[in-house]
């Protein structure tokens, strides 16, 4: 059996970081998908408060996506453009 | 209909002229723009019509059962994930483009968002100072 190289082994890591790094993402859906439930418990509770509701539903959506984004570009930089291999 | 269009347009109009100026930057403060340029205009485009497509979802969303809500929120949040991913492939693999000015036009838009409607609130600052007990 051949012995695992050092590169070999960064690699293997890193498809595993990145596996673990793309957890980050179902977290910003499962919360974005609970808020739309929310938001439409709201405006069947109060219609003329759509306006509103729909208004700030959008901007918290929009940031709650960031982390998600944070946890796909460390997923896809380890998979892709991984600078651990140019420290061998 | 469509509740959100003057926040939709100021968020985008804003987000443009950050990137205008970004790009003038660019074109002052590197030797070789083009690959930064072509990222920041390529993330910002993609980040911008992937607001978009949240606003219709949002406004969509509201209008379902909750549970159809919730589900149809949900499955636009992977859609859009997905599109994002692609993206950021895209840059990552063409030598043209630059995969750091991607992420920033990318995340643009949510940075704008928070400088314009939590960052601009004097109430936001004297919340984190004040106690709680009181």
């Amino acid at each position: 059996m051949e012995p695992i190289t050092g590169r070999a082994l960064i690699l293997a890591c890193s498809a595993i970081g990145a596996g673990l790094a793309m957890i980050a993402g179902i977290g910003p859906g499962i919360g974005q998908g609970y808020a739309a439930g929310k938001g439409a418990e709201g405006v069947g509770r109060q219609p003329e408060a759509q306006g509103d509701i729909v208004r700030t539903m959008l901007l918290g959506a929009a940031v709650a996506e960031t982390t998600g984004i944070y946890g796909l570009i460390v997923a896809l930089i380890l998979l892709f453009a991984n600078p651990l291999i140019g420290l061998l | 209909m469509n509740e959100t269009f003057e926040l939709q347009a100021k968020i985008i109009k804003i987000n443009g002229i950050l990137l205008c100026i970004l790009i003038v930057g660019s074109f002052i403060f590197f030797e070789e723009p083009l690959s930064f340029v072509y990222g920041l205009i390529f993330g910002g485009l993609i980040g911008i019509l992937n607001f978009i497509q949240l606003a219709k979802t949002m406004e969509k969303a509201v209008r379902m059962n909750p549970a159809g809500a919730q589900a149809y929120a949900s499955i636009n949040y992977f859609i859009r994930f997905a599109i994002m991913a692609v993206v950021l492939i895209v840059s990552l693999k063409a030598d043209y483009i630059n995969a750091l000015a991607t992420v920033i036009g990318l995340l643009s838009i949510k940075f704008i968002i928070l400088v314009t409607n939590l960052f601009n609130d004097k109430e936001y600052y004297k919340n984190i100072f004040k106690r709680k007990e009181v």
